[in-house]
């Protein structure tokens, strides 16, 4: 009861400022959409039909757009930790009785919210553009599912990560270098058979690749052993990086009281 | 009646460095009590230690008859805590109502009495006609008063208030001291860190000067002067210590 009180307090304050940044909502929805006209559009012209395995490659590249979503998303995810930390608000927050984990699971239940809704834009925008997800309505469902793991694992990440620099600076600096490789280096604009043998490797530990490989599963082929397999390597991901997310928040809230 | 604020031997120290020295506290309800001491006294970190932000490092602290350390959870229940600086950016596109409704709600006020307790607060700090405008448009000392309506949602039972005329203009600083009156007169147990000795001369029924971490001095305002001889507060420490007040002040 308290619990459900205490997240719904703080994902108002969240919702409010969103709803108040009106040109900021209006960009943050917009933009995946802008990606997948232009990027698919200019990037499918050259892509060669039997290395992508499909000729559609905007419906090959939704489940990419929705990655670079959730991927950027994630930065963002942080950003209220990061900047209450400097602020002091957190220890303001802190010396409220509420639960610790309020804050984090505030913060996941917000940001599955504004993944979910970006996501069905860019189902929409990709609808308008001809694509039909092979797995209907109920494959609609899994895809946002394979969100919310994607967006679970990477807000654990960069809440972690808030939580052990020493400044905004340093976080922006990392993620900054940290977003494209993470992109690049999965199965997002290029399937893993097209790779080098060393990228394919590389690809296979990012937990990308496995919400990527689920949604294009659902999105050209419709329901087969893969997804659930891609989606049990998602929820081992998550679970390992809510674990690491879960350690740092202790560690930056210890030298305080827990 | 048992004490709201008990400590023994408190200390904390940042690596080698000692900012709180076995510091004794005995704050009984219905007082206002300072503490007092130039920058870096360490008043705001016995002030953390007492909110339950920072373990201490020796020593004990018990808040309204609860440890701080083993019983953090009872102590956070009870207390309001006005911080010295908190910088308004995380909600400045707030409304200073939203605001007040959200800590409501993170206070465990019961769900339906959120709005009517928050319109409460901001009425009693003199907030009603500006609830609904974003906190970024506040001045100093408005945002001073919303921080002090939001630390009176749960009604505790001790408020702690750090510096909290710091860098306000005079009128807002009058404000700010008829408003902590008021809620002394409504039987609030207060705990104020200040290093301006006017501002503890006038609300105070008992204070300590701390300097270094450690206790210089305590008393009545009235003994104090007494006691030394000294016209007013500032020279009682300029007594104690050797050296001025607001010489390490920024
Ligand atoms: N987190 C911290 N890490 C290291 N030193 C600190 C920390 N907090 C306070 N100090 C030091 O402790 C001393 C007391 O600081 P503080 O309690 O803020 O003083 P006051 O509130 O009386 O101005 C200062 O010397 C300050 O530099
Ligand atoms: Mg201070």
């Amino acid at each position: 009861m308290m619990w459900s009180q205490e997240v719904l307090a703080l994902s108002r304050r969240w919702l409010l400022i969103l709803l108040r940044e009106r040109l900021n909502l209006l960009f943050s929805v917009l933009q995946p959409a802008v990606w997948l006209v232009f990027f698919a559009g200019a990037l499918g012209g050259a892509m060669d039909p039997r290395a992508v395995g499909t000729d559609d490659y905007i419906a090959f590249a939704v489940p990419g757009i929705i990655a670079f979503t959730v991927v950027g998303n994630g930065v963002t995810a942080a950003m209220p930790l990061l900047f209450d930390k400097e602020t002091g608000y957190l220890d303001k927050l802190l010396s409220m009785p509420i639960r610790r984990s309020s804050l984090i699971v505030s913060r996941f239940v917000f940001q599955v919210g504004m993944n979910s809704a970006q996501v069905v834009v860019i189902l929409l925008v990709a609808l308008v553009l001809g694509v039909r997800p092979a797995s209907g309505p109920l494959g609609v469902l899994a895809i946002l599912v394979a969100t919310a793991l994607l967006t679970l694992a990477l807000t654990a990440a960069a809440m972690a990560l808030a939580c052990a620099v020493p400044s905004h600076g340093t976080f922006f600096a990392i993620t900054g270098f940290a977003s494209l490789p993470l992109l690049f280096m999965s199965n997002a604009f290029v399937p893993l058979s097209a790779m080098p043998g060393w990228m394919e490797t590389v690809a296979r530990a990012n937990p990308l690749t496995y919400a990527i490989e689920a949604m294009r599963l659902l999105v050209l082929d419709g329901w087969s052993g893969g997804v659930p397999l891609s989606l049990g390597a998602l929820v081992v991901a998550s679970a390992l990086l809510l674990a690491v997310g879960s350690w740092q928040f202790a560690r930056q809230t210890s030298e305080r009281i827990a | 009646m048992g004490l709201i604020i008990e400590t023994e031997r408190l200390s904390r120290s940042f690596g080698d460095r000692l900012a709180v020295d076995g510091l004794a506290l005995a704050i009984a309800p219905g007082e206002i009590f300072g503490l007092l001491g130039p920058n870096g006294a360490g008043k705001t970190t016995t002030i953390r230690m007492l909110a339950t932000l920072l373990p201490p490092s020796g020593g004990a602290a018990r808040v309204c008859g609860f440890d701080v350390v083993g019983a953090a959870g009872e102590v956070r229940k009870r207390i309001g805590y006005v911080m010295q600086q908190v910088s308004p950016m995380g909600y400045y596109m707030l409304t200073g109502r939203e605001k007040t409704e959200i800590e409501a709600a993170l206070y465990h006020v019961p769900r339906r009495q959120v709005k009517a307790r928050a319109g409460e607060v901001l009425d009693l700090v003199g907030l009603s006609e500006d609830a609904d405008r974003l906190v970024q448009e506040y001045s100093g000392g408005m945002q001073k008063r919303l921080d002090l309506a939001c630390g009176l949602l749960h009604r505790p039972e001790l408020l702690i208030l750090d510096e909290p005329t710091l860098g306000l203009d005079v009128p807002s600083r009058h404000r700010m001291w008829d408003h902590i009156r008021s809620l002394c007169d409504q039987g609030m147990t207060v705990l104020l860190a200040t290093n301006y000795m006017d501002e503890a001369d006038r609300l105070c029924d008992r204070l300590t000067i701390i300097d270094h971490g450690r206790e210089v001095v305590s008393g009545t305002p009235a003994e104090l002067k007494e006691a030394t001889g000294a016209p007013s507060l500032d020279d009682v420490f300029l007594r104690h210590t050797g050296h001025a007040l607001r010489e390490e002040a920024e």
